[in-house]
């Protein structure tokens, strides 16, 4: 009889390990009910812990001081959850909805992610930063749905030091023509400036689509417009572009491409890229003040800035600067209230700026920010935010996947030089077209 | 107490134990908001189990068999069988990982077979997967041989040339990817990197591949290579058998087996490569097909991921996968029927 009750309890442990595996898979259907039990686990003594999904690993750290010192002050646990170095965030979201286990506060990534998730959002127009800033994300119908905690901004970095011993004035890099004149100047110089290539580009398609696909084609989307405006990135949603346009936009790839180290333009990736231009092997390097933070692996000296990527006949005075990321609050959870007055704290007091600026090495979208970045990048953006010389970045509005899949593909064509600017044009209109279309 | 008294007792536990499991069933798939229903349907299982258990009747070891297989059953229903069902029934909706708001019928399954870049992605696999098998079983049969052929260190290239497989696809991948890029344009000044040409990047995938399995294969043929028994061997020795005529007409057909299983290993997994597509072209170099670009590396599986999570299609994602399923299965099952002709039962 002993050993039959042995028996029992050892079916029964079993039973109850493979039910145990079951129960988180049964919750597939996304029932919001089922979030209580973990919540309870997370927040311990006190209120309810409130839970944030970040999908900006890199300031992690600094986040996390903040969350110490804001429960220090206040009493409200803060956990903060960082995901990001290609984890797949809209996946492990997703996972988290199924499993009942969804965060208070999350982050998503523009059009495509707030047509995911425009179910589980809290309106936020009533808060009190939603009007201090004008980088928070509209939905349709105008409210405000995302908070925005940074600005980034991109162009055409420039090595200050190489400009200045060519004798080159930044300012004077608004159009082609001027683009053209320094390309070739310095071109002339190289060796007299020590560097072995005029740009650092990367245009493979299958890890750097994004450079190309998105931040380059950004400009071509949104450079030189209103922010909002939103004629280029219409065009496209329907299929067509406009091809006077994008013949320019051509002509300034081309000049690029021409000028710019051909191993890394066709196989580099992004270290590659980065690696030549802050170790002054070349004077430009098309990338935005995201690179600020790995400056000092290099032991960057030389001062740099940031400069359009002006690529038409007109002058094209401003950056593309948005919020690469919003964050949003979830409707269905128990602590929207918490979760609100977080964000508030993040956004206007003192210690948030501080936070966001200084420690994260951001630049703060609040007009009521009084903290000052102190990186090189990050100091020349702000003089263009500050100035209100900047684009929205239409371009994460395209249909989801559309660089990976579609455009950065005939960008990689173009670098290789296996078309010309012609079939470029049309290529890419045949992409964005067939794209549209599925 | 006597039998038909037992059983009614018992029979009361298992009738209780099936209506929690309903109930708690019922509570989760309607949303109601009741915390304790996971504990609910786990007792509800252990009444029914112990109900079953306590059981008089002539029936009670074969409820007892069925009670020991069901752990396994049970992960193996929730974690294959009933994802395949839903992932089946997801096919025909336009789910997006979250939920779906309507039910589309055939209509990715007809949208698939109209994107070029899937049937680029069909046809570019069964290339890779049937010169990856011959690739990878050439290799594996002739290193197998080497090793067992009596040289000096064997055991070290044993171990060497399996050392590869230890490795992760991903981190091997983007090793190679160095390799190609830095390495070998280093080694031939001016040469570009490999992975920009198409043609060169497809082999270049071939070359890792092969580098990764072949390792792994060895040592089934090596087992393979070392049942033959020795007598055979000697017999045809004595006959004036060569080493060539040993090994055509005597090693081959004694493991023929050995091939079946080899070659099944290689076409799954040449078929259903991932990894080090991913780490080492992720599709590019792209490809000018028509007057079209296309990725000219991507597989049928890095298609199917990049569908589903890089255009946040999961539907159709979920419908290449089951597609994939049936061509997967169509092609395995045909193989192994026709190599396990060519089986000798000893």
């Amino acid at each position: 009889m002993k050993k039959k009750l042995l028996t029992m309890a050892l079916v029964g442990a079993m039973v109850l390990g493979a039910m145990t595996g079951c129960g988180s898979n049964t919750d597939h259907t996304g029932s919001p009910a089922s979030k209580d039990g973990k919540e309870e686990a997370v927040s311990g003594k006190g209120g309810e812990a409130i839970r944030i999904v970040n999908g900006k690993i890199e300031i992690d750290g600094p986040l996390k001081a903040f969350a110490k010192q804001y429960q220090e002050k206040t009493g409200q646990e803060v956990v903060i959850e960082s995901l990001g170095g290609g984890v797949d965030i809209n996946g492990a979201l997703k996972n988290y909805l199924a499993a009942g286990n969804m965060p208070d506060i999350f982050v998503f990534g523009g059009e495509g992610d707030y047509q995911t998730w425009k179910d589980y959002m809290v309106d936020l127009s009533g808060e009190e930063w939603a009007s201090q800033t004008d980088f928070g994300f509209q939905s349709a119908d105008g409210k405000t749905v995302g908070f925005p905690y940074a600005v980034e901004g991109y162009g055409i970095t420039y090595n200050k030091d190489v400009l200045e011993a060519a004798g080159i004035d930044p300012a004077s890099l608004t159009t082609y023509d001027g683009f053209k004149q320094v390309f070739e100047t310095i071109d002339s110089k190289k060796e007299e400036l020590g560097i072995t290539a005029v740009c650092s580009v990367a245009a493979e398609s299958g890890q750097m689509y994004w450079a190309t696909g998105n931040h380059l084609f950004g400009y071509y989307l949104s450079g030189g417009l209103e922010r909002g405006d939103a004629k280029y990135i219409d065009m496209l949603k329907a299929g067509t572009v406009d091809e006077e346009r994008l013949g320019q936009f051509a002509d300034f790839m081309k000049l690029l491409f021409d000028y710019s180290d051909k191993n890394t333009l066709i196989s580099g990736t992004y270290d590659d890229q980065l690696a030549l231009w802050a170790q002054g092997k070349t004077a430009f390097i098309t990338q935005g003040n995201w690179i600020d933070p790995s400056l000092p692996d290099y032991q960057v000296k030389f001062d740099c800035g940031i400069a359009p990527l002006a690529f038409t006949k007109e002058e094209m005075k401003g950056v593309l600067a948005d919020c690469p990321s919003w964050w949003a609050v979830y409707n269905k959870g128990n602590n929207t209230d918490a979760a609100k007055a977080f964000l508030k704290e993040l956004a206007t007091s003192a210690d948030g700026q501080k936070s966001l600026v200084t420690d994260c090495g951001m630049i703060s979208p609040y007009t009521t920010c009084t903290v000052s970045p102190e990186t090189p990048l990050a100091k020349s953006l702000k003089t263009y935010v500050d100035a209100g010389n900047t684009y929205s970045w239409e371009w994460a509005k395209m249909p989801e996947g559309m660089a990976m899949n579609a455009t950065a593909a005939v960008f990689e064509l173009y670098a290789k030089g296996e078309i010309d600017r012609d079939t470029f044009v049309t290529m890419m209109e045949t992409a964005i077209a067939d794209y549209v279309k599925k | 107490m006597d039998g038909n008294a037992k059983k009614v007792v018992f029979m009361l536990p298992v009738l209780l134990g099936v209506l929690m499991v309903i109930y708690a069933l019922y509570l989760d798939l309607f949303y109601k908001n009741m915390a304790y229903r996971g504990i609910l349907l786990v007792l509800g299982f252990l009444l029914v189990i112990a109900g079953l258990y306590f059981l008089p009747g002539k029936r009670h070891r074969m409820i007892v068999n069925g009670l020991f297989l069901l752990p396994l059953l049970g992960a193996f229903v929730i974690t294959v069988l009933i994802p395949f069902l839903f992932g089946i029934f997801y096919s025909f909706t336009n789910w997006n990982g979250i939920g779906f708001t309507q039910v589309v019928g055939l209509a990715n399954y007809v949208n698939m077979f109209r994107s070029p870049d899937y049937l680029y992605s069909l046809v570019i696999t069964f290339l890779f997967t049937v010169v990856n098998m011959i690739f990878v079983n050439f290799t594996a049969f002739a290193l197998a041989l080497l090793c067992t052929s009596g040289a000096r260190g064997r055991n070290f290239y044993r171990a060497s040339f399996f050392l590869p497989n230890l490795i992760g696809g991903i981190v091997l991948g983007y090793v190679w990817q160095f390799i190609f890029n830095k390495v070998f344009p280093s080694l031939f000044k001016g040469s570009l990197s490999m992975l920009t040409d198409p043609d060169l990047a497809f082999l270049a995938i071939l070359i890792v591949s092969t580098w990764q399995y072949a390792g792994y294969i060895m040592m089934i043929y090596v087992t393979g290579l070392q049942s033959v028994p020795k007598d055979v061997l000697e017999a045809s020795g004595v006959d004036g058998a060569n080493g060539l005529k040993t090994l055509f007409h005597i090693k081959l057909p004694m493991i023929a087996n050995t091939f079946t299983v080899c070659i099944f290993l290689t076409l799954v997994n040449s078929f259903k490569q991932f990894d080090l597509n991913f780490a080492i072209t992720n599709g590019a170099p792209s490809r000018i097909l028509g007057a079209k670009a296309i990725a000219s590396t991507e597989f049928l599986a890095l298609n199917i991921y990049n569908t589903a999570i890089a255009k946040n299609q999961y539907a159709q994602g979920q419908t290449k996968a089951v597609v994939f399923f049936i061509i997967l299965a169509i092609v395995s099952l045909t193989q192994v029927t026709i190599s396990k002709r060519r089986e000798i039962e000893l």
